[in-house]
């Protein structure tokens, strides 16, 4: 997790009446840097995060993330219950779950690739398809919509040029509309990646967006300098 | 046995067993409770919400496939609450569906047209768009239609808990729900998935190889086995026109539950083989001659008379029990001879692991127990040819039932001075046969076979005889007792198996009349076993 | 205190450190007196801590309202196979958003009250199953897990008692329908989450096919200051038939959206305009949903008197649900909030029971149809009749709660759809 450093008008932490930090409202300092290898088994299964960096040819699973695969097959009275979290895993390195991803599960975890097929599209997170490098999902739900949600998607779509569910051209965006976030109370709740923005008014988006974008710039140049 | 729990089913009042569900106490007085999900073979998952019924004293409606009865129960399958929940439920099942049945191979036989006809609303009210799915091939002998699903699950849940190969399953949810293989990989390893065309209760999966071939109400249904293995899969032959058009299985709790491989489904364009013996036929001195049944077999009768002692015979173990006796027991009058037989043996077995004791055995012939239990010996190969040099170089009389004896060259010299062959089909050995006498198969008369498990079971003619063929225990029969002087032949097929059972000691006690279509088990002189 | 605002007549029970980054920490959780309830738990009987909660008059906060003290002692006695608990963390009710705040200010909290329940009904093992949306969230918990674990207080001999209790944080992957008990299993199970026909009732046949317990967040939070406090202490605040406080979310047109901790039978009006800050631009009230998007709405008019305790809400025609409250000015478009919400119970449906797979979505398109000017005035009878149909048949009742905003909404607005009717009517497309 990282801090956002500009000030969002409607932050949970500088709405109402509690003079908070982003990081103190976010936990930012508490949580601290989480080990890839998924530290103490019994939170293991607590991940994922959704990384801006994909790797579709990721394995499954090298390294750190064979440890904390491993560490979560220890807390469930049978494998078939390390299932999620091995979708879970396997979208965070690679960005999506594609048929190959499903039957390397399937292989994994001694299950049918159909039966694995089926669990994983019952769930919505499971990106399909790939995303762009900042998965934006903006709730549409009751209390968003009441105060706007359908603007702040709009508005989402059209400052990264791209349609709904599609990667915008530059590669970095895709929107979606989210189902309620249970952000209710910070109309509206935009989730990008494993971030949550809260308070989001169409203002705020056109600096979420330009925001996203100068960071994206920022590691690609460092990644040219280093390559 | 579990003590009896009465309760009252639509002001019956009834006794069943304690644990027995709504609906099947509902069934055993004989009330249908409409359903999709449940299927006695498998398990229930209460979804399709048509069997709910109401139970006095509940406050929901309940499903009858999983709800058990309770001691004094009260249960209403009738009520204006149940009947108007079950027409709300099946206008829901009507949303989406094509109501494409002029096209459909399942009209005639579909649950969603009887219970929408009994019971669904008389006009519909739907003015959106309907889902479109289209068509998919499931590989194997199944296909798709989408539209048609009322995602009963039965498919996926007859791959999961009988074959135990998931590979059907429920992609995506809600009303994007469709069952799905694994992407382009289908149902071809698979040798049982042809019984998710049968359990489909709707056009939803169908048959590629019955595709539009027939309309269900001009089939005709026999009670039959299965004739491609030795497991003896109790089946109901489909027949138009003299042809058989399918095999469906028929349930039988002690052989193949509800259930057939996909080999015997799909083996059934032999039964229809055009090329048949249809009059009996004699050698005369260059020439074989079409002639009456009573002239050859007087003819005969006196051939073998001269031959008392020297004949051999062979076989097939596709014929049922009473005339593979007929030629023991000929034999015997005779004084005696081998009776061999030969038959196709696989590889391995295939089992259904979902059900006890159901496999594609590795015999490919139905009635080989039977043939073994009346003294016939196997000989030849695991392809069911050879074996038969005693037979080739014997000098008498040869005797063959049904065994075509195809592997045999044509030049090949038979030793024997008479070769009798009562067969169905036309065959190589006719060019070297004295005698041609052609008798019925399996489909078309009564008998029995008997399984690998030692079931003896019921046969009944499905398709009509062609010219004069007859049973080959009556032709036989008639020739034993003018052998024996005089003898009443046997008349009837009951007769045929009691002469059996009066000689084989496991088949003591059966009686043919008893056997119904459920079958005995050998040896045991008891009972009948029931469902 | 609640969060983002708080309010003088607030009794802050399990919010009291909402918005308090200290309370996070292990050290800063015990100044705050965290582990003691645990503490006491662990010194008297299983049966006694039922008995506590019992007294309290507890009910679940998931929605149902069911006792949760009631539903403990239903867990079998016999220990001879694993016993489960599960918390239920997978909020995403619209107009939620009260376990999300609990999970990620006061984690110990929750920590405390699941070993407590798990004490309680003999678990060996705890489950808490986020909503997988909640990645900040869940970090949050999983630190505290681990410090929790370090400490001792979870894991073999906990605080030396000898008991030995796992945690484990498991995340779902993005399903509504996760929320219903046995869904949840299910998806824990590693399964699509579609609910389980009961009976068998989990405390019976759960998880794993063990005696499984579940609980939401806020109700297992509410367990230590019971426990700590006794359950007369508890009884102090809310009515006879709901006692104790409760989180209500209130969002939607106010001044001051947030969670407000509220003695149970509190007023709503008073919710929305003294404590919520009122309505922006002292626009009117149109209509409230008072509990989460599963239950009917309630006009203005049924608002005024509206007491919300789990009672007092069923009487005003609605039902009290997760006291998610949902506040709609008079600039509200009903039509398009129903299909909003009918829209989202068909996206969230699992697709099992045919009422609630095709009903959904039928639904969903006779409200897009309206709103487009292009329905009828038959089309609210058959809304009516089709939402009929969809309540009591299926497994679950997510086709039920489809029911009640569209039946609600057509009985108490019916001008607004008839308006759009004739809106359609008037422009010639229909």
């Amino acid at each position: 997790m990282s801090k956002i450093p500009f000030k969002n008008d409607g932050w949970s932490g500088n709405t109402g009446e509690y003079d908070l930090t982003e990081e103190q409202v976010r936990g930012i300092d508490f949580v601290g840097e989480r080990p890839i290898g998924g530290g103490h088994p019994s939170v293991s299964p607590s991940y994922p995060y959704m990384l801006e960096d994909k790797n579709p040819d990721a394995s499954l699973f090298e390294g750190p993330y064979k440890e904390r695969f491993e560490k979560i097959l220890t807390r469930y009275p049978d494998k078939q219950a390390a299932l999620i979290p091995a979708l879970n895993l396997a979208q965070e390195l690679r960005g999506y779950i594609s048929p190959v991803t499903m039957d390397e599960i399937a292989n994994l975890i001694g299950l049918s690739p159909a039966y694995v097929r089926s669990v994983s599209t019952f769930y919505t997170m499971y990106n399909k398809q790939p995303v762009g490098k900042y998965l934006i999902q903006v709730c549409t739900n009751i209390s968003c919509n009441l105060c706007g949600g359908e603007d702040v998607l709009d508005a989402f779509l059209k400052y990264t040029n791209a349609e709904l569910g599609e990667i915008s051209n530059d590669g970095i965006f895709t929107t979606i509309e989210a189902e309620c976030l249970a952000g209710c109370g910070f109309p509206t709740c935009v989730q990008i990646n494993s971030q949550y923005f809260e308070n989001v008014t169409i203002n705020e988006v056109p600096k979420i967006v330009d925001y996203l974008k100068s960071i994206h710039e920022k590691s690609s140049m460092s990644q040219e300098e280093e390559g | 046995m579990a003590e009896n729990t009465t309760l009252t089913i639509d002001g019956d009042k009834i006794a069943v067993p304690a644990g027995t569900t709504i609906l099947q106490a509902a069934q055993s007085i004989g009330k249908e409770i409409s359903h999709y999900c449940y299927h006695p073979g498998l398990s229930s998952p209460a979804m399709c919400r048509l069997c709910l019924v109401e139970v006095e004293g509940a406050p929901k409606l309940l499903p009858s496939c999983t709800t058990q009865v309770a001691q004094d129960q009260v249960v209403f399958t009738k009520s204006e609450k149940a009947q108007k929940m079950r027409t709300g439920v099946l206008e829901f099942y009507l949303a989406n569906h094509p109501l494409d049945c002029p096209i459909c191979d399942q009209s005639g036989e579909c649950d969603l047209q009887d219970y929408v006809f009994a019971e669904g609303r008389e006009h519909g009210r739907g003015h959106e768009p309907k889902r479109v799915l289209g068509r998919d091939d499931f590989g194997g002998d199944v296909l798709f239609y989408g539209d048609r699903c009322v995602m009963c699950t039965r498919c996926v849940r007859f791959m999961d808990e009988m074959e135990q190969n998931s590979l059907l399953a429920v992609v995506e949810r809600g009303d994007r729900s469709v069952i799905d293989t694994f992407f382009e990989s289908g149902l071809e390893e698979a040798n049982w998935a042809g019984n998710v065309i049968d359990i489909c209760p709707v056009g939803a999966l169908v048959s590629k190889d019955f595709l539009h071939k027939a309309r269900a109400w001009d089939l005709e249904h026999t009670p039959s086995i299965c004739p491609n293995c030795s497991q003896g899969c109790n089946i109901d032959l489909h027949t138009r026109d003299n042809l058989v058009h399918r095999i469906k299985p028929r349930h039988n709790s002690e052989v193949n539950g509800h259930w057939i491989c996909d080999y015997g489904r799909g083996n059934y364009e032999w039964l229809n083989r055009g090329d048949r013996v249809e009059a009996p036929m004699v050698r005369t001195t260059e020439q074989i001659e079409i002639t009456s049944w009573n002239n050859a077999i007087e003819s005969l009768a006196k051939c073998l008379e001269a031959k008392k002692g020297d004949v051999r015979a062979v076989v097939s173990p596709f014929w049922p029990n009473e005339d593979l006796f007929a030629v023991v027991n000929l034999l015997d009058v005779l004084g005696g001879g081998d009776v061999v037989y030969r038959s196709a043996k696989t590889e391995e077995e295939l089992i259904l692991p979902g059900f006890n004791g159901l496999a594609r055995r590795r015999d490919l012939a139905p009635n080989v127990r039977g043939a073994d239990l009346i003294g016939c010996s196997r000989v030849g190969d695991d392809y069911g040819r050879g074996g038969l040099e005693d037979v080739i170089n014997h000098t008498g009389v040869i005797l063959v039932l049904g065994d075509p004896l195809e592997e045999i060259p044509e030049d090949l010299e038979f030793k024997a001075e008479t070769i009798v062959y009562l067969g169905a089909y036309i065959s190589s050995v006719m060019n070297a046969a004295d005698f041609i006498l052609p008798v019925t198969t399996s489909i078309q008369q009564e008998g029995t076979f008997t399984n690998h498990n030692g079931r003896v079971q019921r046969l009944w003619p499905a398709v009509d005889i062609l010219g004069a063929a007859r049973p080959a225990w009556s032709v036989l029969g008639e020739l034993t007792a003018i052998l024996e002087g005089g003898h009443p032949s046997l008349s009837k097929v009951d007769q045929a198996f009691q002469a059996l059972a009066n000689r084989v000691s496991e088949y003591a006690g059966i009686a043919y009349e008893d056997l119904g279509d459920r079958g005995a088990q050998i040896n045991d002189t008891i009972s009948v076993m029931k469902d | 205190m609640g969060y983002p605002y708080s309010h003088d007549q607030e009794v802050p029970i399990i919010s009291k450190y909402l918005g308090d980054p200290e309370a996070r920490t292990l050290e800063g959780w015990k100044a705050r007196g965290g582990y003691q309830a645990l503490e006491k738990a662990l010194e008297i009987s299983p049966e006694d801590v039922i008995e506590i909660v019992k007294d309290s008059g507890l009910r679940g906060r998931g929605g149902a309202g069911f006792p949760t003290g009631l539903k403990w002692s239903f867990m079998p006695k016999d220990k001879s196979r694993p016993h489960y608990l599960l918390c239920n963390a997978d909020e995403s009710e619209p107009g939620t958003f009260k376990d999300r705040e609990l999970i990620r200010w006061v984690p110990h909290l929750l920590i405390e009250g699941c070993l407590i329940g798990a004490y309680a009904i003999g678990a060996d093992h705890v489950y808490i199953y986020c909503r997988g949306e909640f990645f900040e969230a869940t970090q949050v918990l999983a630190r505290a897990v681990e410090d929790a674990y370090s400490a001792g207080f979870i894991g073999n001999n906990v605080m030396g008692s000898g008991k030995n209790i796992d945690l484990t944080v498991h995340v779902g992957a993005g399903a509504y329908i996760c929320g219903e008990e046995t869904g949840l299993m299910n998806s824990l199970e590693g399964r699509r989450g579609e609910p389980r026909v009961k009976p068998p009732f989990p405390a019976a046949v759960g998880a794993f096919g063990m005696p499984t317990t579940i609980n939401n967040v806020e109700t297992l939070c509410a367990v230590p200051p019971i426990v700590k406090n006794g359950g007369e202490w508890y009884r102090q605040w809310g009515t006879e038939k709901s006692p104790g406080t409760k989180l209500f979310c209130v969002s939607g047109h106010v001044n001051k959206p947030g969670n407000y901790e509220l003695p149970l039978g509190f007023p709503l009006h008073k919710l929305i305009y003294e404590i919520a800050g009122g309505i922006p631009g002292d626009r009117s009230l149109k209509a409230v949903i008072p509990g989460g998007s599963s239950v009917p709405i309630l006009s203005a008019q049924e608002c005024e008197n509206c007491e919300l305790s789990y009672e007092g809400v069923e009487e005003a025609g609605s039902m009290l649900g997760c006291a998610s409250v949902i506040v709609m000015d008079e600039s509200t478009d009903i039509v398009h909030q129903v299909m909003r919400m009918a829209a989202f119970y068909a996206h969230e449906s699992c697709g099992q029971c045919t009422p609630c797979r095709e009903g959904t979505s039928w639904v969903t398109q006779i409200l897009k149809r309206i709103e487009d000017g292009r329905g009828t005035e038959e089309d609210l009878t058959t809304l009516i009749d089709l939402t009929d149909q969809m309540v009591g048949t299926t497994i679950c009742v997510l086709s039920d709660s489809v029911a009640a905003p569209v039946q609600s909404s057509i009985v108490k607005f019916k001008d607004e759809y008839v308006a759009m009717v004739r809106r359609g009517e008037k422009l010639g497309i229909t």
